[in-house]
Protein backbone atom coordinates (compact mmCIF):
# COMPACT_ATOMS: atom_id res chain seq x y z
CA UNK A 1 0.00 0.00 0.00
CA UNK A 2 1.71 2.97 -1.06
CA UNK A 3 0.77 6.52 0.14
CA UNK A 4 0.51 8.77 -2.60
CA UNK A 5 2.36 12.29 -1.33
CA UNK A 6 5.62 11.75 -3.29
CA UNK A 7 6.99 13.60 -6.33
CA UNK A 8 8.69 11.49 -9.20
CA UNK A 9 11.07 14.62 -10.57
CA UNK A 10 14.70 13.90 -9.94
CA UNK A 11 16.19 15.38 -6.75
CA UNK A 12 17.36 19.12 -7.75
CA UNK A 13 21.39 19.00 -8.59
CA UNK A 14 21.50 21.93 -5.55
CA UNK A 15 20.49 20.82 -2.14
CA UNK A 16 19.93 24.55 -0.30
CA UNK A 17 20.22 24.50 2.95
CA UNK A 18 17.19 25.07 5.19
CA UNK A 19 18.55 28.45 6.77
CA UNK A 20 19.24 29.63 3.14
CA UNK A 21 15.98 29.51 2.00
CA UNK A 22 14.69 31.68 5.07
CA UNK A 23 14.13 35.34 2.99
CA UNK A 24 12.36 33.52 0.40
CA UNK A 25 9.28 33.36 3.06
CA UNK A 26 7.24 35.62 5.36
CA UNK A 27 5.46 33.94 7.72
CA UNK A 28 4.41 36.88 9.68
CA UNK A 29 1.04 36.39 7.81
CA UNK A 30 -1.52 39.38 7.68
CA UNK A 31 -3.89 37.65 5.03
CA UNK A 32 -6.74 36.74 6.99
CA UNK A 33 -7.52 33.23 6.79
CA UNK A 34 -11.20 33.67 7.08
CA UNK A 35 -10.48 34.67 3.25
CA UNK A 36 -11.18 31.26 1.78
CA UNK A 37 -11.89 32.69 -1.73
CA UNK A 38 -9.53 32.14 -4.75
CA UNK A 39 -7.99 35.55 -5.12
CA UNK A 40 -5.52 35.11 -7.97
CA UNK A 41 -1.58 35.14 -5.99
CA UNK A 42 -0.76 38.07 -8.51
CA UNK A 43 -3.15 40.81 -6.98
CA UNK A 44 -1.36 39.57 -3.49
CA UNK A 45 2.32 39.91 -1.77
CA UNK A 46 3.78 36.87 -3.28
CA UNK A 47 5.58 34.96 0.17
CA UNK A 48 7.02 32.36 -1.75
CA UNK A 49 9.93 33.02 -4.24
CA UNK A 50 9.52 30.77 -7.15
CA UNK A 51 12.68 29.47 -9.02
CA UNK A 52 10.77 29.78 -12.48
CA UNK A 53 8.39 32.40 -13.10
CA UNK A 54 4.73 31.66 -14.53
CA UNK A 55 5.71 33.36 -17.66
CA UNK A 56 9.04 31.42 -18.52
CA UNK A 57 6.57 28.06 -17.92
CA UNK A 58 4.32 29.72 -20.78
CA UNK A 59 6.94 29.95 -23.02
CA UNK A 60 7.89 26.70 -22.78
CA UNK A 61 4.54 25.88 -23.41
CA UNK A 62 3.32 24.75 -19.78
CA UNK A 63 0.27 26.05 -18.77
CA UNK A 64 -0.59 26.32 -14.70
CA UNK A 65 -4.24 25.65 -14.08
CA UNK A 66 -5.60 25.95 -10.29
CA UNK A 67 -8.40 23.90 -10.35
CA UNK A 68 -9.91 20.90 -12.13
CA UNK A 69 -11.72 22.47 -14.92
CA UNK A 70 -10.33 21.00 -18.06
CA UNK A 71 -8.66 18.47 -16.50
CA UNK A 72 -9.03 14.89 -17.78
CA UNK A 73 -8.79 12.46 -15.22
CA UNK A 74 -7.86 9.44 -17.68
CA UNK A 75 -4.68 11.29 -18.43
CA UNK A 76 -4.15 12.27 -14.81
CA UNK A 77 -4.68 8.81 -14.15
CA UNK A 78 -2.37 7.72 -17.10
CA UNK A 79 0.24 10.13 -15.31
CA UNK A 80 -0.33 8.32 -11.58
CA UNK A 81 0.07 4.92 -13.03
CA UNK A 82 3.18 6.08 -15.14
CA UNK A 83 5.18 7.16 -11.87
CA UNK A 84 4.22 3.78 -10.04
CA UNK A 85 1.13 4.90 -8.76
CA UNK A 86 -1.43 1.82 -8.33
CA UNK A 87 -4.14 2.44 -10.99
CA UNK A 88 -7.30 4.04 -9.03
CA UNK A 89 -11.37 4.34 -10.20
CA UNK A 90 -11.35 7.98 -11.94
CA UNK A 91 -14.89 8.34 -10.40
CA UNK A 92 -12.98 7.83 -7.15
CA UNK A 93 -10.46 9.96 -8.20
CA UNK A 94 -12.95 12.29 -9.52
CA UNK A 95 -14.41 12.61 -6.45
CA UNK A 96 -11.21 13.28 -4.39
CA UNK A 97 -10.37 16.15 -6.19
CA UNK A 98 -13.87 17.42 -5.59
CA UNK A 99 -13.24 17.33 -2.10
CA UNK A 100 -9.85 18.29 -2.12
CA UNK A 101 -9.47 22.47 -1.57
CA UNK A 102 -6.33 23.18 -3.18
CA UNK A 103 -4.30 22.00 -6.25
CA UNK A 104 -2.93 22.11 -8.87
CA UNK A 105 -1.42 21.03 -12.56
CA UNK A 106 0.28 21.64 -15.46
CA UNK A 107 -0.75 21.45 -18.82
CA UNK A 108 1.78 20.51 -21.85
CA UNK A 109 0.24 22.98 -24.36
CA UNK A 110 1.29 20.52 -27.93
CA UNK A 111 -0.52 17.60 -26.19
CA UNK A 112 -3.08 19.31 -23.93
CA UNK A 113 -2.17 16.75 -21.59
CA UNK A 114 -1.60 17.16 -17.84
CA UNK A 115 2.20 16.36 -16.96
CA UNK A 116 2.73 17.69 -13.65
CA UNK A 117 0.13 17.65 -10.36
CA UNK A 118 -0.39 18.57 -6.69
CA UNK A 119 -3.44 19.05 -4.42
CA UNK A 120 -3.36 19.47 -0.65
CA UNK A 121 -6.09 18.28 1.54
CA UNK A 122 -6.67 19.80 5.24
CA UNK A 123 -9.26 21.94 7.30
CA UNK A 124 -8.77 25.23 5.08
CA UNK A 125 -7.58 26.98 8.56
CA UNK A 126 -4.69 25.34 10.61
CA UNK A 127 -3.80 22.24 8.95
CA UNK A 128 -3.01 20.53 5.13
CA UNK A 129 -1.12 17.53 3.81
CA UNK A 130 0.24 17.55 0.07
CA UNK A 131 -0.78 14.15 -1.92
CA UNK A 132 -0.37 12.61 -5.35
CA UNK A 133 2.75 14.93 -6.23
CA UNK A 134 3.97 13.79 -9.73
CA UNK A 135 5.33 14.90 -12.59
CA UNK A 136 5.22 12.71 -16.09
CA UNK A 137 7.97 10.78 -16.73
CA UNK A 138 8.80 11.97 -19.79
CA UNK A 139 8.98 15.63 -18.01
CA UNK A 140 11.13 15.07 -15.24
CA UNK A 141 14.37 16.73 -14.17
CA UNK A 142 13.36 20.11 -16.05
CA UNK A 143 11.88 22.39 -12.83
CA UNK A 144 8.14 20.86 -12.90
CA UNK A 145 7.97 19.20 -9.54
CA UNK A 146 9.40 22.06 -7.68
CA UNK A 147 7.59 25.06 -9.59
CA UNK A 148 4.05 22.90 -8.75
CA UNK A 149 4.64 22.45 -5.57
CA UNK A 150 6.52 26.03 -4.70
CA UNK A 151 2.84 27.21 -6.08
CA UNK A 152 0.93 24.80 -4.08
CA UNK A 153 2.76 26.25 -1.10
CA UNK A 154 2.23 29.75 -2.35
CA UNK A 155 -1.94 29.17 -1.85
CA UNK A 156 -1.47 27.65 0.97
CA UNK A 157 0.17 30.29 2.32
CA UNK A 158 -2.15 32.64 1.31
CA UNK A 159 -4.85 30.64 3.02
CA UNK A 160 -3.10 31.61 6.12
CA UNK A 161 -2.55 27.77 6.47
CA UNK A 162 1.39 27.14 8.09
CA UNK A 163 0.80 23.49 9.32
CA UNK A 164 1.83 22.06 6.05
CA UNK A 165 2.62 18.03 5.97
CA UNK A 166 3.36 15.88 3.46
CA UNK A 167 4.67 12.12 3.17
CA UNK A 168 7.15 11.07 1.37
CA UNK A 169 8.91 8.20 -0.04
CA UNK A 170 12.52 7.86 0.72
CA UNK A 171 14.21 8.58 -2.47
CA UNK A 172 12.53 11.88 -2.52
CA UNK A 173 13.11 13.57 1.03
CA UNK A 174 15.88 15.48 0.11
CA UNK A 175 13.46 17.41 -3.27
CA UNK A 176 10.96 18.14 -0.47
CA UNK A 177 14.30 18.94 1.77
CA UNK A 178 15.36 21.82 -0.83
CA UNK A 179 11.63 23.08 -0.95
CA UNK A 180 11.73 23.54 3.17
CA UNK A 181 10.35 20.80 4.29
CA UNK A 182 11.93 18.32 7.16
CA UNK A 183 11.63 15.15 8.45
CA UNK A 184 9.90 13.95 11.86
CA UNK A 185 10.27 17.66 13.59
CA UNK A 186 10.70 17.61 17.23
CA UNK A 187 10.38 13.66 16.97
CA UNK A 188 7.21 13.82 15.10
CA UNK A 189 6.70 10.54 13.12
CA UNK A 190 4.00 10.19 10.33
CA UNK A 191 2.23 7.01 10.99
CA UNK A 192 -0.15 4.86 9.40
CA UNK A 193 -3.45 2.38 9.65
CA UNK A 194 -2.58 -0.89 8.35
CA UNK A 195 -5.05 -3.47 10.28
CA UNK A 196 -8.01 -2.41 7.51
CA UNK A 197 -9.26 -5.79 5.40
CA UNK A 198 -7.84 -5.93 2.23
CA UNK A 199 -11.05 -6.60 0.01
CA UNK B 1 1.57 26.78 17.38
CA UNK B 2 2.93 23.87 16.27
CA UNK B 3 1.25 22.24 18.90
CA UNK B 4 -1.50 22.01 16.74
CA UNK B 5 -0.03 19.90 14.24
CA UNK B 6 0.47 17.12 17.21
CA UNK B 7 -1.66 15.04 16.86
CA UNK B 8 -2.35 14.01 20.67
CA UNK B 9 -1.07 16.64 23.61
CA UNK B 10 1.88 14.65 26.14
CA UNK B 11 -0.78 14.80 28.46
CA UNK B 12 -2.41 11.80 26.81
CA UNK B 13 -2.62 8.34 28.51
CA UNK B 14 -0.98 5.73 26.70
CA UNK B 15 -3.42 3.80 28.20
CA UNK B 16 -2.13 0.85 30.31
CA UNK B 17 -5.68 -0.45 30.78
CA UNK B 18 -7.94 -1.38 27.96
CA UNK B 19 -11.60 -0.92 28.73
CA UNK B 20 -13.19 -3.00 26.04
CA UNK B 21 -14.73 -0.51 23.15
CA UNK B 22 -17.53 -3.10 22.42
CA UNK B 23 -20.83 -1.49 21.99
CA UNK B 24 -23.22 -1.71 25.20
CA UNK B 25 -25.76 -0.86 23.54
CA UNK B 26 -26.95 2.09 21.06
CA UNK B 27 -28.29 5.15 22.96
CA UNK B 28 -30.43 7.66 21.59
CA UNK B 29 -30.73 10.70 24.24
CA UNK B 30 -33.30 12.95 24.37
CA UNK B 31 -31.08 15.92 25.21
CA UNK B 32 -30.68 16.73 21.36
CA UNK B 33 -27.15 15.02 20.71
CA UNK B 34 -28.46 13.10 18.08
CA UNK B 35 -28.36 14.25 15.27
CA UNK B 36 -28.27 10.83 12.58
CA UNK B 37 -31.35 9.56 11.09
CA UNK B 38 -29.19 5.78 10.52
CA UNK B 39 -30.78 2.69 11.99
CA UNK B 40 -29.15 1.77 15.38
CA UNK B 41 -28.36 -1.81 15.84
CA UNK B 42 -27.72 -3.75 19.02
CA UNK B 43 -24.90 -5.78 19.30
CA UNK B 44 -23.92 -8.87 22.00
CA UNK B 45 -21.45 -8.10 24.60
CA UNK B 46 -18.46 -9.89 24.94
CA UNK B 47 -17.25 -11.39 28.22
CA UNK B 48 -15.07 -9.57 30.20
CA UNK B 49 -16.35 -6.21 29.65
CA UNK B 50 -18.91 -6.17 32.62
CA UNK B 51 -16.36 -7.28 35.18
CA UNK B 52 -14.34 -4.43 34.23
CA UNK B 53 -17.18 -1.97 35.09
CA UNK B 54 -19.18 -3.86 38.02
CA UNK B 55 -16.63 -1.99 40.40
CA UNK B 56 -18.80 1.42 39.87
CA UNK B 57 -16.88 4.01 39.09
CA UNK B 58 -13.04 3.11 38.07
CA UNK B 59 -11.37 6.36 39.42
CA UNK B 60 -7.53 6.14 37.77
CA UNK B 61 -7.69 2.52 37.70
CA UNK B 62 -4.68 1.86 35.07
CA UNK B 63 -4.29 -1.68 36.42
CA UNK B 64 -6.91 -3.12 34.83
CA UNK B 65 -6.06 -4.86 31.47
CA UNK B 66 -8.95 -6.75 29.28
CA UNK B 67 -8.18 -8.95 25.85
CA UNK B 68 -8.95 -5.68 23.35
CA UNK B 69 -10.98 -7.10 20.92
CA UNK B 70 -10.58 -7.12 16.92
CA UNK B 71 -10.51 -4.11 15.49
CA UNK B 72 -10.91 -5.17 12.12
CA UNK B 73 -14.47 -4.16 10.91
CA UNK B 74 -16.88 -7.06 9.85
CA UNK B 75 -19.10 -7.03 6.81
CA UNK B 76 -21.69 -4.42 8.17
CA UNK B 77 -24.62 -3.66 6.14
CA UNK B 78 -26.53 -1.54 7.80
CA UNK B 79 -24.29 2.04 8.27
CA UNK B 80 -22.79 2.49 12.16
CA UNK B 81 -24.55 4.26 14.79
CA UNK B 82 -23.88 7.36 14.91
CA UNK B 83 -23.70 7.45 18.64
CA UNK B 84 -22.14 4.30 20.66
CA UNK B 85 -22.70 4.01 24.64
CA UNK B 86 -18.71 3.23 25.56
CA UNK B 87 -18.73 3.26 29.25
CA UNK B 88 -21.70 2.94 31.63
CA UNK B 89 -20.61 3.36 35.10
CA UNK B 90 -23.28 3.84 38.80
CA UNK B 91 -21.40 6.32 41.09
CA UNK B 92 -21.87 5.23 44.76
CA UNK B 93 -24.07 8.47 45.38
CA UNK B 94 -27.05 6.47 42.75
CA UNK B 95 -25.64 8.53 39.77
CA UNK B 96 -25.24 6.83 36.65
CA UNK B 97 -22.65 7.81 34.33
CA UNK B 98 -22.27 7.24 30.55
CA UNK B 99 -19.67 7.71 28.31
CA UNK B 100 -20.65 8.36 24.84
CA UNK B 101 -18.97 8.09 21.46
CA UNK B 102 -20.61 10.36 18.57
CA UNK B 103 -19.50 10.79 15.28
CA UNK B 104 -22.05 13.25 14.37
CA UNK B 105 -19.44 16.17 15.05
CA UNK B 106 -21.87 18.38 17.16
CA UNK B 107 -19.16 20.42 18.86
CA UNK B 108 -19.75 23.59 21.08
CA UNK B 109 -16.40 25.62 20.11
CA UNK B 110 -16.20 26.74 23.99
CA UNK B 111 -16.41 23.68 25.06
CA UNK B 112 -13.60 22.14 22.78
CA UNK B 113 -11.77 25.54 24.25
CA UNK B 114 -12.45 24.55 27.84
CA UNK B 115 -11.01 20.86 26.98
CA UNK B 116 -8.25 21.72 25.02
CA UNK B 117 -6.89 23.90 28.07
CA UNK B 118 -7.54 21.15 30.50
CA UNK B 119 -4.94 19.52 28.73
CA UNK B 120 -2.78 21.83 27.99
CA UNK B 121 -3.06 23.02 24.87
CA UNK B 122 -2.54 26.61 23.27
CA UNK B 123 -5.43 28.87 22.26
CA UNK B 124 -6.75 29.41 19.33
CA UNK B 125 -8.99 31.82 17.73
CA UNK B 126 -12.57 30.54 17.70
CA UNK B 127 -13.86 31.34 14.44
CA UNK B 128 -11.04 29.70 13.01
CA UNK B 129 -11.54 26.26 15.36
CA UNK B 130 -15.18 26.58 14.06
CA UNK B 131 -13.87 26.75 10.46
CA UNK B 132 -11.45 23.95 11.12
CA UNK B 133 -14.14 21.78 12.51
CA UNK B 134 -16.35 22.53 9.80
CA UNK B 135 -14.17 21.90 7.17
CA UNK B 136 -13.24 18.61 8.90
CA UNK B 137 -14.83 15.28 7.07
CA UNK B 138 -15.64 14.17 10.51
CA UNK B 139 -15.37 14.91 14.11
CA UNK B 140 -15.78 12.48 16.92
CA UNK B 141 -16.34 13.35 20.30
CA UNK B 142 -16.63 11.65 23.79
CA UNK B 143 -19.33 13.19 26.22
CA UNK B 144 -19.91 12.27 29.69
CA UNK B 145 -23.17 12.37 30.89
CA UNK B 146 -24.49 12.25 34.21
CA UNK B 147 -27.96 11.55 35.10
CA UNK B 148 -28.84 11.61 39.21
CA UNK B 149 -31.48 10.41 40.72
CA UNK B 150 -32.48 13.73 42.32
CA UNK B 151 -32.06 15.78 39.41
CA UNK B 152 -34.82 14.29 37.33
CA UNK B 153 -34.65 15.42 33.45
CA UNK B 154 -31.29 17.18 34.54
CA UNK B 155 -28.82 15.55 32.89
CA UNK B 156 -25.19 16.73 33.12
CA UNK B 157 -23.40 16.71 29.88
CA UNK B 158 -19.86 17.51 29.40
CA UNK B 159 -17.01 17.19 26.33
CA UNK B 160 -14.17 14.87 27.25
CA UNK B 161 -13.17 13.58 24.46
CA UNK B 162 -12.16 15.08 20.75
CA UNK B 163 -10.60 13.78 17.69
CA UNK B 164 -11.12 15.18 13.93
CA UNK B 165 -10.22 13.90 10.49
CA UNK B 166 -9.76 15.40 7.33
CA UNK B 167 -9.92 13.46 4.11
CA UNK B 168 -10.66 14.00 0.34
CA UNK B 169 -13.36 11.58 0.60
CA UNK B 170 -12.23 9.03 -1.51
CA UNK B 171 -8.71 8.02 -0.87
CA UNK B 172 -7.01 9.31 2.11
CA UNK B 173 -7.80 10.63 6.06
CA UNK B 174 -5.20 12.20 8.61
CA UNK B 175 -6.27 12.17 12.05
CA UNK B 176 -5.72 15.72 13.96
CA UNK B 177 -6.12 17.01 17.22
CA UNK B 178 -6.59 14.23 19.65
CA UNK B 179 -7.61 15.10 23.32
CA UNK B 180 -9.24 13.51 26.22
CA UNK B 181 -9.54 14.92 29.35
CA UNK B 182 -6.73 14.32 32.24
CA UNK B 183 -9.73 12.82 34.43
CA UNK B 184 -10.70 10.60 32.14
CA UNK B 185 -6.87 9.51 30.84
CA UNK B 186 -5.75 5.83 31.60
CA UNK B 187 -9.43 4.07 31.01
CA UNK B 188 -9.02 3.24 27.53
CA UNK B 189 -11.10 5.84 26.63
CA UNK B 190 -8.67 7.91 24.31
CA UNK B 191 -8.07 3.97 22.33
CA UNK B 192 -12.34 3.61 22.17
CA UNK B 193 -12.27 6.80 20.52
CA UNK B 194 -9.97 6.21 17.88
CA UNK B 195 -10.76 2.71 17.34
CA UNK B 196 -14.94 4.09 16.87
CA UNK B 197 -13.01 6.77 14.30
CA UNK B 198 -11.38 4.32 12.09
CA UNK B 199 -14.40 2.20 11.94
CA UNK B 200 -16.30 4.81 10.51
CA UNK B 201 -13.98 6.13 8.83
CA UNK B 202 -13.51 2.28 6.83
CA UNK B 203 -16.90 2.17 7.01
CA UNK B 204 -16.69 4.91 4.42
CA UNK B 205 -14.03 3.52 2.65
CA UNK B 206 -11.76 5.74 3.44
CA UNK B 207 -8.84 3.18 2.89
CA UNK B 208 -5.62 5.28 4.06
CA UNK B 209 -5.51 6.10 7.52
CA UNK B 210 -2.72 8.51 8.32
CA UNK B 211 -1.48 10.72 11.18
CA UNK B 212 1.50 12.82 12.59
CA UNK B 213 2.42 11.56 16.24
CA UNK B 214 4.23 12.86 18.95
CA UNK B 215 7.39 10.81 20.09
CA UNK B 216 5.42 10.21 23.55
CA UNK B 217 2.36 8.38 22.04
CA UNK B 218 3.92 6.68 19.03
CA UNK B 219 3.28 3.31 21.10
CA UNK B 220 -0.27 4.29 22.01
CA UNK B 221 -1.18 4.57 18.06
CA UNK B 222 1.03 1.70 17.30
CA UNK B 223 -1.04 -0.73 19.66
CA UNK B 224 -3.93 0.29 17.74
CA UNK B 225 -3.08 -0.46 14.58
CA UNK B 226 -0.87 2.34 12.77
CA UNK B 227 2.76 2.12 11.59
CA UNK B 228 5.71 5.01 11.51
CA UNK B 229 7.24 5.24 8.42
CA UNK B 230 5.70 2.57 6.63
CA UNK B 231 8.14 0.90 3.85
CA UNK B 232 10.59 3.77 5.25
CA UNK B 233 8.08 6.63 4.10
CA UNK B 234 8.88 10.09 6.12
CA UNK B 235 6.12 12.62 7.53
CA UNK B 236 7.42 15.87 6.67
CA UNK B 237 6.17 19.49 7.58
CA UNK B 238 7.45 22.64 5.90
CA UNK B 239 9.61 24.74 8.01
CA UNK B 240 8.08 23.67 11.61
CA UNK B 241 8.82 25.37 14.43
CA UNK B 242 10.79 23.27 16.19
Amino acid sequence: MLLHGIASTHPPSSIHLLRSQNHNYNLKLTVSASSASQIPSSSKTKLMKFSISDKELESRGFLLKHSMEGLNLDHLNRVFVAVGFPRRDPEKIRVALENTDTLLWMEYSKTQRPVAFARATGDGVFNAIIWDVVVDPSFQGIGLGKAVMERLLEELLQKGISNIALYSEPRVLGFYRALGFAADPGGIRGMVYYLKKRK
Amino acid sequence: MLANAVVAPPSLCAGHSQLSNQLLFPYKPNYGLMRARRKQKVSPLKAGFWDSIRSGFLKNNGTQVIEPPSTLPEEEEEPMPQEIVLVERTQPDGTLEQVIFSSGGDVDVYDLQALCDKVGWPRRPLSKVAAALKNSYMVATLHSIRKSPQREGNDQKELIGMARATSDHAFNATIWDVLIDPRYQGQGLGKALIEQLIRALLQRDIGNITLFADSQVIDFYRNLGFEPDPEGIKGMFWYPRY
